[in-house]
């Protein structure tokens, strides 16, 4: 049969990438090259850091539930940030959306058997959690002080801790770069035969569009953490003014690469979101095209943009023009997306469970996140926003009510397809609903308290603050008793969900036509594909998916390896 | 099949014939990673030659002051030999695609050797910067910082580059590459062609402009 | 004959001899077809190319040339 529809369909696919089938626990679970189980361990690994970072998070709120300084003294404060930041950062929304959900999800979606270097992924999984623990380690000797952007010169002053800050970043970024070459070089060449770009899932064209940005940032970024460090550690003056180095050159490097990581952190939940709603609505996605181009479209201008970061650190009028404009011309294919998603939701048969609750909350809260960015964007306003609340206001509500509350519909989707088992749906709407109410509750405020001139960083501030940052902090903890609702859910649902068979949300991508959980070779035969996923009137696009539910047809063994 | 319809690019004296399927496809595998790979390592210079020329064009003209100029003659010279490594290197793949293993050997040894002379002229080099003229990694301002650190990441390369090589003959002596079968051979080549590739971008910014 | 003269020499004969065989080898790979060759091609020609700019700098004509040091 298998050869029969390789015969009649053109291109791509790898046909032989099965492993032989793990044998012992360790080899299943532990150092797994399996992409699904990789893909569960980022994931259960970036939750336990959000819980570490939430927990920071939290700590801060309680210190500023009085003008004085509630808890800490205004070091301690300046440590709790900046890990609060670097693990929200580069331990959890990264690794969830690209690590995590891009392992499990889209190798299946391109009906591959694995990742194109299944021993490298395991490898960058395995890097990530010491340098989690290194990045926490750094408490211990003093942890960096200067916020995540870690400017110098303040960094360069901070204590050993920071030292230990850039060793762990950087580990991060070179366990980011392997992954983006990995799945790039999974996307170019292991997609099934017939599965033409423009027949991708959108979740596989947001990967695509991330994984060149992990692989070229990540590097960026890894120079910018090597100079500090060599810095820090030998006295190499790169960035310290006194020895004729720059401290603007560090920001110039830090946001080359971390203005396309705030992409790298969102790209992914646009294609997750382009997943759920479709499958909620009962209707074809609006605009694949434009959806899946103005990814790329994100992408590329990302890359053009970073100086919009340093308007106030003394850049040269002629180049906040450019800078300006470019950033303004992001907001054209974000605004495409939204406006297709809408038009996606318009007329469909809407089904509001709880995954489609979080996406449809995330195209409110991502909107007015994306709005505030384009206010930001403009050089006078930002003149005058600059390092207070309001960027904080606006990067949660992109980071928290975007990228975080996708990464929450991903879970309450993708999870009967990793565990075989049901979420509570009551459950899980009640977190749905505690999580928007906690989450708007504690970052409108901020706007305002930002638009007055309260500054972000500080361990202290003015009284005429008091109320609005009682509201946030008591919103807070409606947020997080959110979060605690959902991790009971997934954890209670393990064992006591209801089965879910394996298509329980009649999805039609690839990953939801074999059992759930998949079997480590994926599929029996690489299926052949004849059009995009998308078109719910039709019959489902695919040839050679008849035996992957029969018990009775054997499991493919691997040739020749 | 999906192969004979795939873009598989047969190298040099190749056909389709004389590559199993599975060799090919991971193959292409490979190489697409590989190349990937040196694209993020480009980056990784890149970054560090933008710092170079931003603390170039911030300070007081370059060479700082106190800064003695670069032996532009004997890099030029120091670059010939790497550059002639690289074209001994392509002659070292040419002759193994067409099965001719002495040669091979040969061009392969005379690239390491090159390689190898180009890291003991750095070494000069460096000799003569921080010994005799005190100019050190640490303690000589912005120059210190962006020569040593840039060409000594290069220079760090060239000696992988270098340990690579020496593998790769080591493996091709005791048969692990076939005519057809030869990926490592490839990569190795890349890889070496790439030292090379910056190095043209780093004589060209620190000695030429 | 001094040291820096040698240098000199060597710097432009060689720098002929590399960029000729860069060119060479350029020319007679110019239709290999295959992702790894385009990327060789691409590398000999800057090879080249790093050998012109050589000979330039050992000639005298580019390059920053106090060569006080």
């Amino acid at each position: 049969m298998s050869v029969a529809v390789h015969g009649e369909v053109h291109g791509g696919g790898v046909a032989d990438h099965i492993h032989p089938e793990p044998q012992t626990f360790v080899r299943k679970y532990i150092f797994s090259i399996d992409h699904k189980i990789i893909g569960i361990q980022y994931i259960i690994t970036s939750f336990v850091f959000m819980g570490l970072g939430g927990l920071l998070a939290e700590l801060i709120r309680v210190q500023l539930m009085h003008h004085s300084g509630a808890l800490v003294n205004p070091d301690t404060y300046n440590e709790l940030y900046s890990i609060h930041g670097s693990t929200m950062v580069w331990l959890v929304i990264i690794p969830l959306l690209t690590g995590g959900f891009g392992n499990f999800v889209f190798p299946l979606q391109i009906g591959a058997r694995d990742v194109a270097f299944p021993w490298l992924n395991m490898v960058s999984f395995w890097i990530f959690p010491p340098a989690g623990l290194m990045l926490y380690s750094s408490f211990l000797m003093g942890a960096p002080v200067a916020g995540w952007t870690e400017y110098p010169p303040m960094s360069l002053q901070g204590a050993a801790g920071t030292s230990m800050w850039a060793a762990a970043i950087f580990l991060i970024g070179v366990s980011s770069t392997m992954t983006g070459i990995n799945f790039l070089v999974t996307l170019l060449k292991m997609r099934a035969p017939g599965m033409t770009f423009t027949r991708m899932p959108l979740f596989c064209w947001a990967q695509f569009a991330t994984a060149p940005l992990l692989m070229i940032a990540t590097t960026a970024l890894g120079a910018a953490l090597a100079a500090l460090f060599i810095e820090r550690q030998f006295g190499v003056p790169f960035f310290d003014p006194t020895k004729g180095g720059s401290p603007v050159l560090w920001q110039h490097m830090f946001w080359f690469y971390s203005h396309p990581a705030v992409y790298i952190m969102i790209l992914p939940a646009f294609g997750m979101i382009s997943e759920i709603l479709p499958t909620f609505a009962r209707k074809p996605i609006f605009g694949y095209k434009m959806i899946a181009f103005s990814s790329v479209a994100i992408a590329l201008l990302g890359f053009m943009v970073w100086a919009h970061h340093m308007f106030t650190s003394g850049l040269a009028p002629w180049l906040q023009l450019p800078f300006m404009i470019l950033t303004f011309f992001i907001a054209i294919p974000t605004g495409i997306k939204i406006f297709s998603w809408l038009t996606t939701l318009w007329g469909g048969k809407i089904q509001f469970s709880t995954a489609m609750l979080f996406a449809v909350g995330f195209i409110a809260t991502f909107t007015f996140g994306g709005i505030t960015g384009v206010f930001l964007a403009a050089v006078p306003f930002d003149l005058h926003a600059h390092g207070t609340y309001f960027i904080v206001a606006h990067l949660h509500y992109v980071l928290v009510g975007g990228s975080l509350m996708a990464i929450l519909g991903g879970v309450h989707f993708w999870y009967p397809k990793m565990s075989g088992r049901m979420m509570n749906e009551t459950l899980g709407k009640w977190t749905f609903w505690l999580f928007f109410i906690g989450f708007n509750g504690t970052f409108i405020p901020m706007h305002w308290l930002g638009l007055l001139g309260m500054p972000r960083r500080v361990a202290t501030y003015d009284p005429q603050f008091q109320t609005w940052n009682i509201v946030a902090t008591a919103f807070s903890f409606v947020m997080t008793a959110a979060l605690l609702l959902f991790f009971i859910n997934a954890l209670y649902s393990l064992r006591n969900g209801r089965k879910a068979g394996p298509n329980p949300w009649n999805a039609r991508t690839l990953e939801w036509q074999i059992p759930s959980p998949p079997p480590y070779y994926n599929f029996k035969h690489v299926p052949a594909v004849f059009a995009a996923p998308y078109d719910f009137a039709e019959p489902l696009p695919y040839r050679g998916l008849e035996g992957e539910l029969d018990p009775s047809v054997p499991a493919p063994v691997p040739a020749g390896h | 099949m999906a192969l004979a319809s795939s873009s598989y690019p047969v190298a040099g004296a190749q056909t389709h014939g004389e590559v199993d399927r599975l060799y090919a496809e991971t193959r292409d595998l490979r190489l697409n990673g590989f190349l990937l790979f040196m694209v993020s390592d480009l980056v990784l210079f890149s970054s560090f030659i933008f710092a170079y020329l931003y603390l170039r064009n911030s300070g007081q003209g370059w060479p700082p002051p106190g800064i003695n100029r670069l032996d532009v003659a004997f890099a030029a010279f120091n670059s010939v030999v790497l550059f002639g490594s690289g074209t001994t290197m392509h002659f070292a793949l040419e002759n193994w695609k067409h099965g001719h293993f002495m040669k091979y050997a040969n061009w392969l040894i005379a690239t390491i050797v090159l390689g190898v002379t180009f890291l003991g002229g750095q070494g000069y080099e460096y000799y003569t910067l921080m010994a005799r003229l005190h100019h050190t990694w640490s303690g000589s301002g912005i120059f210190g910082a962006s020569f040593f650190t840039l060409t000594g990441m290069h220079g760090l390369h060239v000696f992988a580059g270098v340990c690579f090589l020496t593998v790769l003959l080591m493996q091709s002596v005791m048969g692990k590459y076939t005519p057809q079968k030869y990926f490592g051979l490839t990569a190795g080549t890349l890889y070496w062609h790439f030292v090379d590739v910056i190095w043209v971008l780093l004589f060209s910014i620190f000695y030429l402009i | 004959m001094d040291i820096v003269r040698l240098e000199r020499v060597v710097a432009v004969v060689g720098a002929i001899v590399v960029a000729a065989a860069a060119l060479v080898a350029l020319k007679n790979d110019w239709k290999t077809p295959g992702l790894e060759n385009q990327v060789f091609k691409v590398m000999l020609g800057l090879l080249a190319l790093g050998a012109v700019l050589a000979l330039f700098a050992a000639i005298g004509v580019l390059g920053n040339f106090g060569g006080k040091a």
